[in-house]
């Protein structure tokens, strides 16, 4: 049996799954959105959802184009305030997950949302932090879901500031993290690979980086591809996920 | 006492030089008609703060009217990149002070408490603190709690010289409602000098005292109340119209270069003469009215 996805769906599933019902999630921009969305409407029906600006658990039932656009507000229970969201709920420590995508991550977990350099010394200036640094600083645990590619998984972040890149730490209270996080890896076989959509290759499988202490190497497994193939299809909502 | 007065008043009572903040995030209530009648004025060496940067502060940053930018990173969602402040960061032509959301409303909060600073768990360890600690020492400190000994990082209050915040409705005395999520918008208005609203709608006072509760803004901070239809275009304000994705657009595609830049500002903001104006000319490539919120869905 085949079944039709994306990577990005296939991550949007992944990373629900590291969503268990009536945690309070503090959720960023991008895929996080998707996967909390996903969470909510399966297996986490009593998890809130968090939007930095003011929002819990909207209910949309239109696409965004972010969390600017009051699609993603639609049938929320508040709508309020950086305050009331950001202070209240998480500077207060009552948030369990924070759930981030970015720019690029090292197996500390520290995360990258503001500048792309080279190795000649430029760089260019993206999104920067928004509500990033305070999640990952004031969550109880972090969940970070990138794409699994070269230039956005970095092995150590030790030359980070010969680079030029700007790292925020998750760990609230620490200087920079070094404790190494468990890392989940979904990798797409090459033949499904190449029966997804074309711009899919198969080296650009989904990565999740999850903040937790890594304790075994057993722990950075390889996910089945099968089962999570038949997830995406039980699971995934093509209303939301409507990616890219 | 009424303090309705027109957009050209309200730009002429703020100086060069001033610290402005602004109600935008990303491409939602922004302070657009006020931003281009900044330009038009010709204000210069502007401060400006918005703890998510927008629409607003980039098209102001692009025509060369501010120094410095106060903020926790932002961009224009789906549509792009800030193209206009990165362009600044990147070619050191723009004094960035790079924070996180919390951290900017954090510092508007203590502003509008009176408060001489104010603790926050963000930041630590970070390389943005890192920044701010080398680049801008008056405003990031380090002290010790006096009740258990440990140690918390400490940001200055903000107190800008004016709050400039977009809303849906408010009455002539300057009391205002904001629909939706109302972001760090209060606290800019309490921590700032003073208020210029711009405002969707003008609705009376007695409307206001039947409903004190949602007076989110009272008229006591404000100082002018400016009524503009579709001001916040081509960004949207919840409950009365969309974002226009084409001019969005547009104006992506515009802010690519400083050259299409000054085009696009010749054209939409020197070549007409006030907001107006400005309508019609969008009006000609989108039908306005076609943006119209849906009163069931707020979009």
């Amino acid at each position: 049996m085949t079944f039709e996805y994306t990577p990005s769906e296939l991550m949007a599933v992944a990373g629900a799954r590291e969503l268990k019902d009536r945690q309070v999630v503090a959720v960023g921009l991008g895929l996080p959105v998707v996967a909390s969305f996903l969470a909510k409407q399966t297996h986490a029906p009593n998890m809130t959802i968090l939007f930095e600006l003011g929002v819990i658990n909207p209910q949309p039932i239109h696409t965004g184009v972010g969390l600017a656009d009051p699609r993603v507000w639609y049938q929320a229970e508040v709508l309020s305030s950086f305050v009331d969201i950001l202070g209240s709920i998480l500077h207060s420590g009552r948030v369990d997950v924070g759930f981030l995508g970015g720019l690029e991550t090292d197996k500390y977990g520290n995360l990258n949302t503001s500048l792309v350099g080279d190795p000649h010394g430029k760089f260019r200036h993206m999104v920067g932090s928004g509500g990033a640094n305070d999640i990952a600083s004031c969550a109880q645990r972090t969940v970070i879901i990138i794409r699994h590619e070269a230039h956005k998984l970095q092995h150590v972040c030790g030359s980070r500031r010969q680079r030029g890149r700007l790292l925020q730490t998750q760990h609230g209270g620490d200087d920079v993290a070094d404790t190494p996080v468990r890392l989940v890896e979904i990798r797409v076989r090459d033949h499904d690979a190449a029966s997804l959509a074309s711009r899919a290759q198969h080296e650009s499988t989904g990565g999740v980086v999850l903040g937790q202490p890594l304790h075994r190497r057993e722990d950075q497994r390889v996910m089945r591809e099968h089962k999570l193939a038949a997830e995406a299809r039980r699971l995934v909502q093509r209303r939301i996920v409507d990616l890219e | 006492m009424s303090k309705i007065s027109t957009l050209s008043e309200a730009v002429s009572s703020i100086p060069s030089g001033s610290h402005i903040s602004l109600s935008g995030f990303a491409i939602t209530r922004c302070a657009m008609a006020f931003a281009r009648e900044v330009i038009r004025q010709g204000l210069k060496e502007l401060t400006l703060s918005q703890c998510v940067g927008a629409m607003d502060a980039d098209l102001l940053v692009g025509a060369g009217a501010v120094n410095r930018l106060i903020y926790g990173g932002g961009s224009l969602d789906r549509f792009g990149r800030l193209a206009s402040v990165n362009r600044g960061i990147e070619q050191g032509l723009l004094i960035a002070e790079e924070y996180s959301s919390l951290s900017v409303a954090f510092r508007y909060l203590a502003g509008s408490l009176g408060l001489p600073f104010i603790p926050i768990r963000s930041l630590r360890g970070s390389d943005l603190m890192k920044q701010l600690e080398e680049k801008y020492p008056g405003d990031v400190a380090e002290v010790d709690d006096p009740f258990t000994g440990k140690s918390w990082k400490v940001l200055r209050p903000l107190n800008p010289n004016v709050a400039v915040i977009q809303v849906q409705s408010a009455d002539e005395e300057g009391n205002a409602w904001i629909m939706g999520p109302r972001w760090d918008n209060v606290e800019q208005a309490k921590a700032s000098k003073r208020t210029i609203l711009i405002t969707e709608n003008i609705i009376s006072n007695k409307t206001i005292r039947q409903n004190p509760e949602r007076t989110v803004i009272p008229g006591l901070f404000v100082s002018h109340v400016v009524q503009l239809p579709f001001s916040a275009h081509p960004t949207s304000v919840y409950r009365e119209y969309d974002y226009d994705s084409k001019a969005i657009e547009e104006y992506v595609e515009a802010s690519k270069t400083p050259e299409s830049f000054k085009e696009y500002i010749d054209r939409t903001i020197f070549a007409v003469k006030g907001h107006e104006e400005y309508l019609k000319l969008m009006g000609s490539k989108t039908n306005l009215r076609s943006l119209r919120a849906d009163p069931a869905l707020g979009y």
